[in-house]
């Protein structure tokens, strides 16, 4: 027993000594705790964190319309934003979801016909479409709750062939018994609903539009594509940007892999080296860094069907800005780090990070404002955005230039500074 | 303390050859730690220059700051005419490193590790093929060209670090302890390869804790101690400033009759006594086991 203390102290010793295993063993779990804890938060309906973000166009601009966006307003689950044009903005992948309200909407309700209000939905953001319905119905209900039953119940009545003086005391009857339900939840202490997302069917409002007076019109997504092919874009594109990350940071390393051998050293020697060995580098973690795109994309083009050629120049150009900007971010680490242990740990840190925080894991809209704010700090945001632009929304290379703008500039900062610890920590001697 | 060799007397042709390295008054410290203090030294083209010392006396400070990689906190360097911190580039051109370590890709064959360092010392493309062969042939690796260095063993590899440095045909070579860890045979290589440098004219600056090879190969010795030049000179020179010990040895032109002369001064009251002259153990080694490379077996 005394042995095996021994040996445990001395391993403890060891452990304690090495930074690199400390952090990836306390630090990391932490880190993505904190970063998961929030994300998972908001997906779950927290009140204080995740609204789903709904357009609303009121054509109406009625006292009826109003008090529906009110109280789309006050649902827990919703982040409203009045404005214009929105079937192009969800097409486009600006917002999961929009309510179009026409003109006349509220004249219509009062004269017994509800119908004309439109949602367009983005399939590929299905998650958001259930805390939309969840959040609402109720609200709908709670503003024209009496003229859609009511319309309803005409509707019905006349299916079944009852018209005129019949009709209107069974709809007096109805309208009577519609107050008491008021009237109950007007004492009950009932929650409005929040986001029950994980309440919801898969689609809840594809069961009952019409007779809601509400059409369901999803605009996103190429011909051929499927919610599933939605999933399997994000996935594909956000295990490509992550592991993007880690094998071009793993490239990055030859630098001190090539210290450590000497023939760094030996390179600094020659007449010709200087920042072409670090230029080298860059190129060649480019080289992998596009193959590894290319391979992954065609993958995922013919096991998941992910509509990589809708726009094949786009995701060619995108996925060049995403690799300089990955492969700056290496070199930035390589230069950094002083031994390929710590480089190891600190790249794994990072891009963990990055990816929870930058949507490789899971869609940011999902997620609360902040933390969308936050993920853009990251270029994998900025990658997820210009796939999903491309591979989803169906945008050509014009519609993601600001992605690709980003990812650019974020290459050339990182690059720069990769540089500036070049030349401090390798070409300048002291 | 300095040592300069300005009137040195070791060598021939190369005392009358300009100054391949000079410098004066270098320091170099490394926090509080002093690893270089007022040092003074100076080649001469053509000249092999033994660099000696303990280890920590400075040696691989001095041949890093004279080859460009370090730069010196006080004094005055010139190596083949130029400044290493302000004309490293053109320096570099002109100079070779052998580095105390292997410095070689192992995944690499031997042939693709020196095309591409022939490539980064600016060998023209035009030569490359014929510098190659050359460095192989030198190291006595050609027949072994297209096998991973990480297959070589440690004296394949020692002797393919050294001709690494020698591609571009430079003028002044830095070797630093070239010899480590390698069998007889790689290092009787290696001195046969160092020989034939001395041979056509290039300058050598080398350092070894193997004061044979020093007695061997340099033309001039300077001892580092505490990051000082304590002594410079020919072997004979550095011999000289030893006080010699009581006895004296007298050789003969052949063993035949040295019985006849013992007796012969012992009858003039000389007191000698006859001691064979025995082989080093190195050479007793070379003479059992021969003076072929032996590169058979992976390290």
């Amino acid at each position: 027993m005394r042995h095996a203390l021994t040996v445990a102290a001395k391993d403890l010793r060891i452990f304690v000594r090495d930074r690199t295993g400390m952090m990836l063993t306390f630090a990391l779990p932490l880190v993505l705790v904190t970063i998961f804890g929030a994300a998972m938060g908001a997906m779950g309906g927290s009140k204080s964190l995740g609204k789903v973000r709904l357009l609303v166009e009121d054509l109406d601009a009625s006292a009826k319309s109003s008090a529906l966006v009110d109280a789309l307003r006050r649902a827990d689950g919703l982040n409203v934003e009045v404005t214009s044009d929105v079937r192009a903005r969800v097409a486009d992948g600006k917002a999961p979801a929009a309510l179009r309200i026409p003109s006349g909407w509220g004249a219509g309700l009062e004269a017994g016909r509800a119908s004309g209000l439109v949602l367009y939905r983005d399939p590929a953001q299905s998650i958001e479409q259930q805390i939309v319905a969840g959040n609402m119905m109720p609200a709908l209900m709670s503003v024209a709750g009496k003229e859609i039953g009511r319309a309803m119940m005409r509707k019905s009545l006349k299916a079944f062939g009852i018209e005129g003086e019949a009709a209107d005391e069974m709809e007096k009857t109805l309208s009577a018994t519609l107050a008491e339900a008021d009237a109950a939840d007007a004492t009950a202490s009932g929650e409005p609903s929040g986001a029950t997302s994980g309440d919801q069917d898969a689609d809840p409002l594809r069961g009952m539009p019409r007779t809601l007076g509400l059409e369901v019109d999803d605009v996103t997504g190429p011909d051929h594509a499927s919610e599933t092919t939605a999933g399997q874009s994000h996935a594909v594109a956000g295990i490509a940007v992550m592991m993007l990350l880690f094998s071009l940071s793993a490239c990055g390393g030859t630098i001190l892999e090539e210290e450590a051998q000497g023939t760094l050293q030996r390179l600094r020697l020659t007449p010709t080296a200087g920042r072409s060995v670090l230029i080298g580098k860059a190129l060649f973690t480019m080289v992998v860094g596009m193959a590894s795109l290319v391979l992954l994309f065609a993958f995922g083009a013919l096991v998941f069907h992910v509509p990589v050629a809708t726009a094949p120049l786009a995701l060619v150009v995108l996925s060049f800005a995403v690799a300089a900007a990955a492969t700056s971010l290496g070199l930035v680490l390589a230069v950094t780090c002083r031994t390929r242990k710590q480089l190891e740990g600190t790249s794994t840190l990072v891009i963990l990070a990055m990816s929870a925080l930058g949507g490789s894991w899971f869609p940011l809209a999902l997620t609360p404002a902040w933390y969308q704010k936050l993920g853009h700090f990251t270029l994998n945001a900025w990658a997820m955005d210009g796939y999903q632009g491309i591979l989803w929304y169906g945008r050509d290379l014009r519609g993601v230039l600001p992605e690709i703008g980003v990812l650019l500039a974020i290459a050339a900062g990182l690059m720069l500074l990769a540089l500036r610890g070049w030349r401090r920590r390798f070409e300048v001697t002291t | 303390m300095t040592s300069t060799s300005s009137s040195d007397t070791a060598g021939t042709d190369p005392v009358n050859q300009p100054l391949a390295v000079a410098v004066r008054g270098l320091g170099k410290s490394f926090g509080s730690r002093a690893a270089l203090r007022d040092l003074d030294v100076e080649v001469r083209r053509g000249e092999a220059l033994g660099l000696l010392g303990p280890n920590g006396a400075g040696k691989t400070t001095a041949i890093r700051i004279l080859s460009t990689s370090t730069a010196a906190d006080a004094g005055h360097v010139r190596v083949l005419g130029l400044d290493p911190s302000r004309d490293a580039a053109a320096l570099r051109a002109r100079i070779g490193v052998v580095p105390q370590e292997i410095a070689l890709y192992d995944e690499l064959t031997a042939r693709e590790n020196l095309e591409f360092f022939g490539r980064m010392q600016g060998v023209p493309p035009t030569r490359l093929d014929e510098r190659v062969t050359w460095a192989l042939t030198a190291a006595g690796l050609a027949d072994r060209a297209s096998d991973a260095v990480k297959t070589f063993s440690g004296g394949m590899q020692r002797r393919l670090n050294i001709v690494v440095a020698l591609l571009h045909e430079p003028e002044l070579v830095f070797l630093d302890e070239p010899t480590v860890g390698i069998d007889p045979q790689s290092r009787n290589h290696v001195h046969e390869l160092v020989s034939t440098l001395r041979a056509k004219g290039t300058t050598l600056v080398y350092t070894t804790h193997q004061l044979g090879e020093v007695e061997r190969l340099c033309d001039r010795i300077v001892i580092l101690d505490h990051g000082r030049a304590i002594a410079s000179g020919s072997l004979a020179d550095l011999q000289s400033r030893v006080p010699a010990r009581g006895g004296r040895r007298l050789a003969l032109g052949s063993a035949d009759r040295a019985e006849e002369a013992r007796a012969l001064l012992a009858a003039h009251g000389i007191e000698a006594r006859l001691e064979r002259d025995l082989p080093g153990l190195e050479e007793v080694f070379l003479a059992l086991t021969g003076h072929e490379l032996r590169d058979g077996g992976a390290s």
